[in-house]
C-alpha cells in the first residue's frame, strides 16, 4: 500500500490499463494506479522516472494519456467515464495539467544524478567491470566508489555545465500551434517550457504575470488574456490601452528610449558617428543620407528587432556577471559598469556621479590604445640573459669507460703484438677451403638452436602465447578491482581523522576478503591450468607490502596510546 | 617477379687493431687474424652468391685509420688493377667476383697492416670513421642504382678490441643517421660487450651477438648475420638481450641508475653538489629541509 505520508493529490476513477478498469492515483513523487478488485498498485511510476507524457488526438475515439520513462518503456491510460466523453476528457486533462507541473520538477533533481551515473558506466566498461566487482560483491558501498570515481570522471561534466544557456527559438510562438475548437476559437497548449519562453521574450509579461496570478485571475485567464491582448498582437495593429498589457507596451517603448539613450562606449562601434560623406573632394560624393522611414509599421518592427537584440546581449551580461561574481572576482570593476550602469554617459555630457564621468575618458583612451598599438610594431625588448657557460665541454662528448677491467698494455707489448700480427699477415695465402672444422661447426649450430646456449629466454617471451585469452583477461579484472581497493587503502594514508582510521581497518579487512573470496580461488583456478608460472605472485606480494604498512600503522598507534 | 628487383649491399667493417690480434696471437695461436679474415672472405662470398644483384663493401677500422679493403679507391684501382685481373684469371675457373673480392681484401690488408707498422698504436680501433664510411658508401649506392631496383642496406660490424669512449659522440651520431636512413646495423663481437654496439644494434633493430666460440665465426655468420633483416623476423634467431641504456656521469664516467641532472646544462651527476661543474649553476635547496623538520616534531611527542 502507499506509504501514508504521501499525500494524493488526485484520484481519477474509471480509467482502464490493459483492458482492465481501476483508478489512477497522483501521489507527492509517484502516479499509480490500481485495479479495482485489488488493494495493491499494479502500477507505481515515480515522477522521476516519467521522461514525457503524450495525449490521444481529440480525433481519436478513445481518450488516452500515455506516459513515456526514460527507459523507454511506455503505459497508457484509458480514460472511461462513464458519463460521457466530456468527462473522460476532463478527467484526462485533470491529470494532464498535474502531470505537467510536477515533471519539470522532478526532472532536474534525480534523474540527472542517476542517468550521470549510468552514463558513466556505459561509457567506460572498466569502470563498469570495477564497480561489479566491487560494489555489487559489497567490498565497498556504492557511495564509497562514487565519493572515489566521481572527482574523477565528473570534473569534465561540471566544467560543460557553464554553458552558454541556450536562447529561445524564433518560431516559438508558431510552434505553440493553436488548435481551432470548431467555434471560431483557438485552443493553446502551454508547456513549462513555453511559457518560459514568452517570459524571456516579453520580460514584462513576467512582471504582469507576478503582478496578477494568482491574485486576481487564474494562470488559464491570465493565458487567454495575453493571447487576446493588442500587445501579442500590436505588431499587426496599432496600440490599444483597454487590457492590462496595454502598460507593457508603454514600458517597452519606456525601456527601447532608454536603450537609444544609452551611448555607445566603444568609440569604434558608435554607428551614430559615422556619415556616408567625405572630406575632400574627388574621393567621393559627399551626399548626407536623410532617407528616413516613414512607414510607420516598418519603423516597429525595427524597434522590435533592435530591441529584441538588446535583450539578448543582456541576457548574455547576465550570465557573464553571474559568472564573475561566482569565481569572486570583485576587482574587475570596469566590467561590471559596462554590464550593470543603469545609464552610462554620452561623451563630454554631464553625469549624475563622478565616479563614472572620471572613469570615462580613461577606458575610452585604453580602449583607442588598444587598437592602435600593435604588438609587433613594439621595439623588442631584449631580455638580457646569462649566457651559458660550460666549463669542460668534453664531458658531453664522453661515453661511458667500459665496465670491463682495461687490460694494461705497455708500450713494448703493443710493438711486439703489432710486430707479431704483421710477420703473420705477411705469411698469409688464404685458403677457404678449410675455414672451420666439422665439429666446431657442429657445436656453433648447437649453440644456435633452440634451447641452445645463445638461445636463452626465447621462450619467456611468449608469455603472453602461453596464457589462454581467458585467464588474461580475468587476471586483468582481478589485477584493476585490487589495485583500485590498494589505492583507497593507501589513500588513507596519513590517518589524519577519525574517519580515515576507520576506514584503514574496514580497508584492511576488506582486502583480506578480497584475497580469500577472490586471489585464492583464481590461485586455484590457475593451479588445476597447470601454469608453471606464478602469475599471482605480483598481487600477493601488492597485499602483503599493504598488510606490512598497516601492522606498522597499528603497533604505532598502540604505542601510542600506551 | 619482383624479387628480381631486390638487392642487398652488405658493408663489413672489420676490426684490424693490430694490438689486440696480435695479444690475441701470444695468448691463443690458433685463433689469428689470417684464420678470421678466411672466415670473413667465405662469408662475403656468400653474401653475393645468394643473388647476383647484391654488393658488397669492406671497410678496415684500424687503429689510426679507416679505409676500404673493397672496393678499392678508384686511384689506387688505377695503380694496381691490371695485375690481380691477371692473377684472378690464373685461377681454376673461379667465379670472378669472388677472386677480386678475396684478391683486394688480401692485398688490401697486408698493405694496411704492413704500413702502419710505424705510427703509434692504440688499443682501441677507429670505429665510428668505419661506420660514418659505411654510411656514406651506402647512400653513393642508394644513388646510383637504379630506379625502381630496391636496395636494402646493412651494415655488419665485427670487432675484437674495447669501446673507445672518446668516440661516444661521434659513434652515436652515425648510429642515428643510420637509424634515419633505414640501415641495420649487426654486431658480432669476439671479445668484450661493447655497450655502444648494443645501444646501436638495439635502436636500428639489428642483431648484436657476442660469439661464444670465435673459432666458429664463420658458423655464427652464415647462421645469424647473412639473412637479410627481413627475413629475420621468420627465423628463430637468439633473442635480443636488455641493452643498458644507462647513462654515464660526468664526473667519474660510471654508469648511474639514478642521478642528478643539471637542469641548465643537462650535466648528469652521481651525487649532489650545490654548484654545477659544468656550468657553474648553483642550486638552492627549498624544499627538503622542510620535510625534515616535520618529521622531528612528528617524533616528538
Amino acid at each position: 500500500m502507499s506509504r501514508s505520508s504521501e499525500e494524493v493529490l488526485l484520484m481519477v476513477n474509471y480509467v482502464r490499463n490493459k483492458k482492465t478498469d481501476g483508478m489512477l492515483y497522483m501521489m507527492g513523487e509517484r502516479m499509480a494506479w490500481m485495479q479495482n478488485s485489488k488493494n495493491t498498485f499494479s502500477y507505481s511510476h515515480p515522477y522521476a522516472d516519467i521522461k514525457s507524457q503524450k495525449i490521444s488526438p481529440d480525433s481519436k475515439e478513445k481518450v488516452q494519456l500515455q506516459v513515456v520513462m526514460h527507459n523507454g518503456s511506455a503505459n497508457t491510460f484509458h480514460f472511461n467515464n462513464p458519463e460521457g466523453r466530456s468527462a473522460q476528457i476532463q478527467d484526462r486533462d485533470a491529470v494532464k495539467e498535474l502531470l505537467q507541473q510536477l515533471l519539470p520538477k522532478f526532472r532536474h533533481k534525480l534523474s540527472s544524478e542517476l542517468e550521470e551515473k549510468n552514463r558513466l558506466l556505459k561509457e567506460n566498461p572498466e569502470l563498469f567491470q570495477l564497480y561489479k566487482d566491487l560494489v555489487v560483491t559489497q567490498v565497498i558501498t556504492a557511495d564509497e566508489f562514487w565519493a572515489t570515481q566521481a572527482n574523477k570522471y565528473t570534473n569534465g561534466g561540471e566544467k560543460g555545465e557553464l554553458k552558454q544557456q541556450t536562447g529561445v527559438s524564433a518560431a516559438f510562438l508558431a510552434d505553440i500551434k493553436p488548435q481551432t475548437d470548431g467555434c471560431n476559437g483557438l485552443k493553446y497548449n502551454l508547456t513549462a517550457d513555453i511559457i518560459e519562453s514568452i517570459f524571456r521574450t516579453y520580460p514584462m509579461v513576467r512582471k504582469k504575470h507576478a503582478e496578477h496570478v494568482p491574485h486576481e485571475m487564474t494562470e488559464s485567464d491570465f493565458w487567454t488574456r495575453f493571447f487576446q491582448s493588442h500587445y501579442f498582437h500590436r505588431d499587426r495593429t496599432t496600440l490599444g490601452n483597454k487590457d492590462i498589457f496595454s502598460e507593457c507596451a508603454k514600458k517597452d517603448e519606456e525601456d527601447i528610449k532608454e536603450e537609444m539613450d544609452k551611448n555607445v562606449k566603444d568609440p569604434f562601434l558608435d554607428l551614430t558617428q559615422l556619415t556616408d560623406s567625405t572630406l575632400d573632394e574627388g574621393y567621393g560624393g559627399t551626399t548626407e543620407d536623410k532617407r528616413i522611414s516613414h512607414n510607420h509599421t516598418n519603423l516597429t518592427m525595427i524597434r522590435r528587432f533592435n530591441y529584441h537584440s538588446t535583450m539578448v546581449l543582456k541576457a548574455c551580461e547576465k550570465n557573464m556577471g553571474q559568472q564573475e561574481s561566482h569565481k569572486g572576482d570583485s576587482a574587475t570593476n570596469s566590467s561590471e559598469q559596462i554590464g550593470d550602469s543603469p545609464s552610462p554617459m554620452m561623451n563630454g555630457e554631464a553625469s549624475t556621479s563622478s565616479n563614472t564621468e572620471q572613469s570615462e575618458p580613461v577606458t575610452k583612451k585604453a580602449r583607442i590604445r588598444e587598437k592602435l598599438e600593435l604588438e609587433d610594431f613594439q621595439p623588442e625588448e631584449k631580455e638580457k640573459s646569462l649566457n651559458l657557460q660550460l666549463s669542460r665541454m668534453d664531458r658531453y662528448l664522453h661515453g661511458p669507460t667500459p665496465v670491463v677491467a682495461v687490460r694494461y698494455t705497455t708500450g713494448e707489448d703493443m710493438m711486439q703484438a703489432t710486430h707479431s700480427v704483421a710477420t703473420e699477415i705477411s705469411h698469409w695465402t688464404p685458403n677457404l677451403t678449410q675455414v672451420i672444422s666439422e665439429n666446431v661447426a657442429l657445436s656453433v649450430l648447437g649453440e644456435l638452436s633452440p634451447g641452445g646456449a645463445l638461445m636463452h629466454g626465447t621462450s619467456l617471451q611468449q608469455l603472453h602465447q602461453m596464457v589462454s585469452p581467458n585467464v588474461q583477461e580475468e587476471l586483468k579484472q582481478q589485477y584493476n578491482a585490487l589495485c583500485e581497493l590498494l589505492r583507497h587503502f593507501w589513500a588513507c594514508f596519513p590517518t589524519s581523522s577519525k574517519f580515515l582510521e576507520e576506514k584503514v581497518v574496514r580497508m584492511k579487512s576488506t582486502l583480506e576478503r578480497f584475497q580469500m573470496a577472490k586471489l585464492n580461488s583464481l590461485k586455484e583456478k590457475l593451479e588445476e591450468d597447470h601454469y608453471s608460472i606464478d602469475l599471482t605472485g605480483h598481487m600477493e606480494e601488492m597485499l602483503a607490502a599493504a598488510y606490512r604498512k598497516f601492522d606498522m600503522w597499528q603497533s604505532k598507534r598502540i604505542q601510542k596510546k600506551s | 617477379m619482383s624479387d628480381r628487383k631486390k638487392a642487398s649491399l652488405l658493408v663489413v667493417v672489420i676490426d684490424t687493431n693490430p694490438v689486440w690480434w696480435g695479444q690475441r696471437l701470444v695468448d691463443q695461436p690458433d685463433k689469428s687474424l689470417t684464420q678470421f679474415l678466411d672466415s670473413i672472405m667465405v662469408f662475403t662470398n656468400s653474401h653475393l652468391m645468394m643473388n647476383h644483384r647484391n654488393k658488397l663493401a669492406v671497410i678496415a677500422a684500424h687503429t689510426n685509420q679507416s679505409c676500404f679493403l673493397y672496393p678499392r679507391a678508384e686511384s689506387r684501382e688505377a695503380a694496381g688493377g691490371g695485375e690481380p685481373g691477371g692473377a684472378a684469371g690464373a685461377h681454376d675457373g673461379k667465379y670472378e667476383l669472388f677472386a677480386q673480392v678475396n684478391e683486394q681484401v688480401m692485398e688490401e690488408v697486408k698493405n694496411l697492416i704492413l704500413t702502419s707498422l710505424e705510427g703509434h698504436s692504440e688499443t682501441d680501433s677507429l670505429l665510428a670513421g668505419a661506420l660514418a664510411m659505411s654510411l656514406c658508401y651506402i647512400h653513393r649506392c642508394e644513388k646510383e642504382s637504379f630506379t625502381g631496383e630496391d636496395l636494402s642496406s646493412r651494415i655488419l660490424i665485427i670487432k675484437g678490441s674495447e669501446d673507445n669512449p672518446a668516440q661516444y659522440m661521434n659513434f652515436m651520431n652515425a648510429v642515428f643517421t643510420a637509424q634515419k636512413q633505414n640501415v641495420t646495423i649487426d654486431a658480432c663481437i669476439l671479445d668484450n660487450d661493447s655497450g655502444l654496439l648494443q645501444q646501436a644494434c638495439d635502436i636500428t633493430g639489428g642483431v648484436y651477438l657476442k660469439i661464444p666460440q670465435p673459432s666458429g665465426l664463420l658458423q655464427y655468420l652464415l647462421w645469424v648475420f647473412l639473412p637479410d633483416p627481413t627475413l629475420r623476423l621468420k627465423l628463430t634467431l637468439p633473442p635480443k638481450a636488455q641493452v643498458d641504456y644507462r647513462a654515464a656521469c660526468f664526473c667519474h664516467r660510471n654508469l648511474i641508475d639514478i642521478g642528478y641532472v643539471c637542469s641548465v646544462c643537462l650535466s648528469i651527476f652521481c651525487s649532489f653538489s650545490p654548484i654545477c661543474s659544468t656550468c657553474q649553476t648553483t642550486f638552492k635547496f627549498m624544499g627538503l629541509p622542510k620535510i625534515a623538520k616535520k618529521k622531528q616534531k612528528k617524533l616528538n611527542p
